[in-house]
């Protein structure tokens, strides 16, 4: 950590649930789109359909992001959405790696 | 790798992502503009003197709009953090061009076979289908405004040529400034 203070519980669990490739993947994405189905991300990140589900679950659970599930035609189809807690917890993220940037080329 | 090069390479995937998921904004300021040079050009073309250099009016109003767009698209893109030559641009781009590429030509063949009276219906059915190919990119309301487009260009066929400067003027101008509108509207709330 840049600042040397102690971690709070909401910053571990924050790294936890972002920092991996894939979920901070689908939240870049919900951050600029104001939705996106299953089958889109799914290509946008070029994942298998069980991990897909188990990302956007963690991100689900936390929070970060919403699902409403529907049908077109007997077609299941999932939308995603970013929620106000998701979309602030990127942009905490984003702060901190632009405070990594500045700090070590200070 | 460094700490500071691994915080680089993320913030570059964030980026990436937000790109290849981003959609090209449409603002409405752009077809608000474009509608305005489109009534200008239906205007100027429909005065007695000018009535045989419609074609050449109409020409340069196409060239004039469609840089004020890309103008106005480009800083919208700016504003939101993307580049002209990120994903949603360049998706935008291969929707748009075929149908603008196919009018251009097909506004050749048809001058030089003499087919003017063909040209305003070719225009409108050429730039309706670029923009309902564009709305994959952008928005629907941009399909649905090149499917007017196209219905349009159905009554320029069937219409004699001399309501042809009508058609175009509805077309290029009044559904371009009605759906710039929306677009605003939709985008900003009340503002445009």
């Amino acid at each position: 950590m840049i600042s040397g203070g102690a971690e709070t519980s909401e910053d571990a669990r924050f790294d936890r649930l972002i920092y991996e490739r894939v979920r901070l993947g689908m939240m870049s994405a919900l951050a600029v789109r104001a939705e996106l189905t299953f089958s889109e991300l799914k290509a946008l990140f070029n994942v298998s359909d069980g991990n897909l589900s188990a990302h956007a679950r963690k991100l689900e659970t936390a929070g970060y992001v919403t699902c409403t599930k529907s049908f077109e035609g007997r077609r299941p189809r999932s939308v995603y959405r970013i929620t106000a807690v998701g979309r602030a917890a990127l942009n905490r993220y984003l702060d901190h790696v632009e405070a990594v940037i500045r700090a070590t080329r200070r | 790798m460094p700490i500071d090069a691994h915080a680089v390479a993320t913030l570059r995937y964030i980026r990436a992502s937000m790109e290849a998921a981003g959609t090209v904004a449409v603002p409405g300021s752009a077809g608000i503009a474009m509608g305005i040079i489109g009534l200008l050009a239906a205007a100027l073309a429909s005065i007695p003197p000018f009535r045989s250099h419609w074609l050449v009016i109409w020409l340069l109003a196409a060239a004039i709009a469609a840089l004020t767009g890309g103008v106005l698209m480009a800083r919208q893109s700016f504003l939101q953090g993307f580049t002209l030559l990120g994903a949603p641009a360049r998706k935008f781009v291969l929707c748009l061009a075929p149908g603008l590429f196919a009018g251009a030509v097909m506004t050749a063949v048809h001058w030089s076979a003499g087919n003017l009276h063909a040209i305003p219906g070719t225009w409108l059915l050429l730039y309706g289908c670029a923009l309902i190919a564009t709305s994959a990119p952008t928005t629907r309301i941009v399909g649905v405004l090149g499917g007017l487009f196209v219905m349009l260009s159905l009554l320029a066929f069937w219409l004699p040529a001399s309501l042809h400067p009508l058609v175009l003027g509805a077309g290029f101008g009044g559904l371009h400034l009605v759906f710039g509108v929306l677009i605003g509207r939709k985008s900003h709330g009340s503002q445009i």
